[in-house]
Parts: structure tokens; sequence; C-alpha cells
């Protein structure tokens, strides 16, 4: 069996590296804060047809929402699901109320516990303590998740248990073919994500040389030795921002969300935007590679970069 | 002294700015959700909390944008923050005790300021229920390690409950002790700030009683909204009205009423550029 962590080149393609580290009944974790998400990934594991997925995420939306609206997911240990200011999770809401299509294990955690289960699983141990879920219902319904006495100073605490994904997603500013991945701005849990999961799949922005990468040591949030498999995936957070990379396209995300709101629609819009595109390629075509580059543009003007 | 000028015009939403920024006090480190509390946060720090510093759930500290935050980890909040970093480290640093004032808001909240944003049962339950929400999101490590809270959120019957169907977000439980005897060492809501009235909570039975009311309501028109039995003092106050420079702040941090008017609703990728290439020409 291939040791992917070991390559010098792990230069792939997306839909290859989705169909060789993601299975059906493979349990998953997407990279990402409201900006910064997972959405080409996504529809690439709808094309493939994954299906019996189980998603570890804090607050994934594109990840969350449309995967539970294909029907891809079995299980999911999230804190929130929804687009937030752009609107909410339809597929979500209709998954969890009615069982469309297809009834989803729900466990509900909180941001940091979720980032918690990662830094346990990245540090290798198999629980972190924390002063979050006490006195609130999360652990009433959330088994998982214990209330115990601290065994030194008997205070309560709730003990958080580590998360070991199959696969970890990961999308970062920019990185080299060995799997070194360096992040601008904002990083939520991408780190411990990598190093949680048995496998970790990184996609960048920008592909740049190791020299490049050697420049500055301090942006890395991931070394090569995480990862098994690296493209690049330009503009892969659309219609979300990427720090230093392009803006938000909120206009775009308030036009989808009222498509999803009938599950009717919803369908129509796979169709047209997963199924119909083929590729992420395509799905940046017909979004407009003007538009694309207005939200570049826009972004430099705010944030410059001065590495 | 110049005598201060308030504001003759301003929307319930504006009004809910200037009192979330009205809890906010100079050199606070300050956790908000996206929204009315953003809005309210960076009001604060370009008025009377200038030292005050704003921490985004998805790991940026101290961003000083020119434009407005159009979510928890919009570009925005990375613009000239004074650091960058992964949702662990920001979290932690709030469980250290290092974050003073969090903003919560939630789909119902009790007397206790117990706050649910994860699930209306209605005649169903926790795993099929009538309306499932977003969820906790960063809401419940808020609620339990910011030194304070701050609750803001609509006045209406069936958002204040007795009892909430789910507590997300703890308060003070069930009053008195209980928050602290849960291992809830510190923290608890100071206040919840809604369109119609500000309410505080007790020191001693830790209940919610009614503050203010804002110009022009009655206690009764509160009352009338609240589903417990409310503890009015006999010392209510008139909530002070925003001042003709707050609003003139407010407008400029959103221009086109994302978040205090229906902006969104009538944008489109035109003027949704438009305003942004305004926003970096008035820098």
């Amino acid at each position: 069996m291939t040791d992917y962590k070991r390559l010098s080149n792990k230069l792939t393609t997306l839909s290859d590296a989705i169909g060789t580290f993601v299975s059906d009944g493979s349990s998953l974790c997407f990279s990402g804060m409201a900006g910064g998400q997972c959405v080409a990934h996504t529809y690439e594991i709808i094309r493939q047809k994954k299906t019996d997925l189980v998603l570890i995420g804090d607050s994934p939306c594109e990840a969350g929402d449309l995967l539970a609206g294909a029907g891809s997911l079995r299980r999911m240990e999230i804190a929130y699901c929804s687009y937030a200011v752009a609107g909410l999770g339809y597929n979500f809401r209709r998954a969890v109320e009615s069982c469309i299509p297809r009834e989803i294990e729900l466990v509900d955690y909180s941001n940091y516990t979720i980032g918690l289960r990662f830094l346990a699983g990245a540090i290798g141990v198999p629980y972190i303590p924390s002063r979050s879920l006490l006195g609130s219902d999360i652990p009433v319904y959330n088994k998982d998740v214990k209330i115990e006495r601290d065994p030194f100073g008997g205070e309560l605490v709730s003990l958080i248990p580590a998360a070991r994904p199959d696969t970890a997603i990961v999308h970062v500013s920019r990185a080299d073919k060995r799997g070194n991945g360096q992040m601008f701005g904002f990083s939520a849990n991408a780190e411990n994500m990598a190093r949680a999961a048995n496998h970790t799949i990184l996609t960048c922005e920008e592909l740049v040389t190791t020299e490049e990468i050697r420049e500055n040591g301090n942006l890395t949030i991931i070394p090569e030795y995480c990862v098994d498999a690296v493209v690049e995936l330009p503009y892969a957070c659309h219609p979300w921002n990427m720090p230093f990379a392009y803006a938000y396209d909120i206009p775009f995300h308030s036009d989808q969300l009222a498509q999803f709101a009938t599950r009717e629609n919803f369908l129509k819009w796979l169709d047209e935007w997963c199924f119909s595109a083929e590729s992420h390629e395509g799905y940046l075509r017909k979004v407009g590679y003007e538009r694309l580059d207005q939200l570049t543009r826009i972004e430099r003007k705010f944030c410059k970069l001065k590495v | 002294m110049a005598e201060t000028q308030y504001a003759s015009d301003y929307s319930t939403s504006e009004f809910l700015v200037t009192a979330a920024a009205g809890e906010i006090v100079d050199g606070d480190t300050v956790f908000a959700g996206v929204g009315i509390p953003t809005l309210g946060a960076l009001l604060a720090k370009m008025s009377h909390a200038p030292n005050s510093i704003l921490a985004t759930e998805s790991g940026s500290i101290g961003p000083d944008p020119g434009r407005i935050i159009l979510g928890i980890g919009d570009n925005a909040g990375v613009e000239n923050a004074l650091m960058d970093t992964s949702l662990w480290r920001l979290f932690s640093d709030q469980q250290r005790g290092f974050f003073t004032i969090g903003m919560v808001s939630g789909a119902q909240v009790d007397k206790y300021g117990n706050l649910n944003s994860t699930a209306i049962f209605g005649d169903r339950d926790y795993v099929h229920p009538a309306a499932r929400l977003p969820g906790s999101g960063g809401a419940n490590d808020i609620a339990s390690s910011a030194l304070r809270t701050v609750i803001t959120m609509p006045l209406q019957k069936r958002r204040f409950l007795e009892k909430v169907d789910y507590n997300t977000s703890p308060g003070y439980l069930d009053g008195y002790d209980s928050r602290e005897k849960a291992g809830l060492k510190r923290g608890g809501p100071s206040a919840i700030i809604t369109n119609k009235c500000i309410f505080r909570f007790d020191s001693v039975t830790k209940e919610a009683y009614l503050y203010s009311v804002h110009p022009g309501v009655t206690v009764d028109d509160v009352k009338n909204e609240v589903s417990w039995d409310l503890v009015v003092p006999d010392d209510v106050r008139e909530t002070l009205p925003p001042t003709a420079a707050q609003i003139e702040i407010i407008r400029s941090l959103d221009p086109m009423g994302i978040y205090i008017g229906d902006g969104l609703k009538n944008m489109n990728f035109d003027t949704y550029i438009k305003m942004l290439e305004k926003s970096y020409k008035e820098l």
C-alpha cells in the first residue's frame, strides 16, 4: 500500500484526491469557518456520489447543508449549520425536521469543543477537559461528552472526546507539491484537522515552490508529513471569501439560498452547478472569470499581502 | 460642555446597536457575533471605547476594517488585525479569562438568561423538532467563559419564556448559585437588550428584571411580551436614545443597510462592488 505521506510530489487533481481518500462511509472534516470554506470539494464529493458519510465540523455551511441535501450524510457532529448573514441552512433543516431526503444522526457540540476535538486528535490524546457545555443541555443529548470531576482539584469539567476523521479536506492560501501549507489570515481548525485525520487532502489557492515556503516558515500551519495529496484549486471557496485572495460574493449566496428554500429548486441547483458544470473549472466558468476577478481586485484594495 | 444631540430619526435596529455599544467599556476585549453585536462593538470602538478589541470566531483578533463585516470569517475581520490565529487558540484565550465581554443571541430566552439557538421543539422533540435552528456555534462557549455576556434579541412573547426548550447557552440556569454549582465559576449575562427595553439581573436571585424602557414604550408593553411574571422595580428608567453622532457612525459602518435595514434583499453584484469601492475611497 502506498504511503502517500512520504511522497515527495503529492500533486494530483481534485477528482483523483476525492476518489482515492473518500469512500462510502468515510468520516470527513473540512477547513474554513464562515470564510475559507471548502465549496469546490463538497461539489466534487456530491459529483462522485459518495454516501453514508460522517461529517465532523465546527460550522460547516456548504459541506453541511449541501451534503445533507444531496443525501450524502449518515451522521453530523457539528456546532452550527446555517449560512449566517446570507440565510438559513434549508437542506440541513429539512433533513433534521423531516428526514428529507434521509435521516441524519445529529450530535450537537459548540465551536470551541469541536476545536478541542481536533486538537485532542492532533496531539494524540483521547479527550481534553473544558469549561464549555457545563450546565447546558448539549451534554444532556450528546452522550459522547462526559461531565466529570477533575481528579486533581475536584471541579466539574466537561470531557471532550478526540476526533480522528478518516480524511481531512483542508484549503490553504498556498502550498508546495510536498504538502507544506501556508495560511494568510485566520486558520480556524485547519492545522489540527490535518493532524487529527488519517489522510489529509491539502488544496491551495496557489501552488508555490518549496523555496518560497522556506522564505516565510512562520506562515506554514501544516507540514508535509501530515499530507497525502496536494491540489491547486483557485477560487475553491466561492461564493465564500478567502483572506487576501477574494472578497465574499454575498449576492451570489443570496440567490443560491433563495433557490435552496424549496427541495425542488435545490435539486435544480445541484443539477446546474454541480453535475452539469462537471468540474470545479466548469463551475468557475459558469460563475464567470470577470466576476471572480472583480472579487479579487476589490479584496486586494483592502488587504495587501506584504510577504 | 456641548449639549448632547440626540438623533431624531432612527430605526429599531439602530437603537439596538447603540444599546449594545453602551454595554462596552473602554479596554474591553469583545467577542461578538456578526450583525448587530459587531456593529455595536465597532461603534463603541469609534466612539467611547477606542481601546476595545474585537475578536471574531474564525481566529482574528483586533481587526480595524474599512468595510462592513459580512460574517464571522469574513475578510473584513482579518483586515488590519492585531493577530490572525486558529479557532482553538482564540476560544482558549476566552476560556482563560481574557475576553471581558461576549455578545450572544438566540431564538428563545428565559428569566435566568438561558438561551436556545438549537431547536424549537413544538409538539415534537430534539431529534425531529418543529424547527431546527443553526445550533450553538460559539454561543455556548461565550456564555460559559466570557467575563460577562450581553444578550441581544427582539422582545416577543414566543421568545421570552419561563423555560427554554433547549438550553444551548447557559445563563444563570435555575437562578441563585446554580450556575456556579454546575462548574461555571464566573460570567453570566449582565443584560438583555431588546427593541423595547433593557433587562438586567438580580444579584441574588439572578432573575431578569426590567431595567429601562425605550422612549415611547410603557411597562405594560413590555409585560405583554414576556411569558413569566416579570419583576418591575419602582425605579424603571427611560433608555437614553441614540445620539446623532452614533447614528451617523452606524450608517457609515452599514451603508447599504444590510443589518440595519433590508439592504441584502435589494443588493445585486454591481451595487455590492460599488458599496465596497465607496468604502475603500472613504478610508
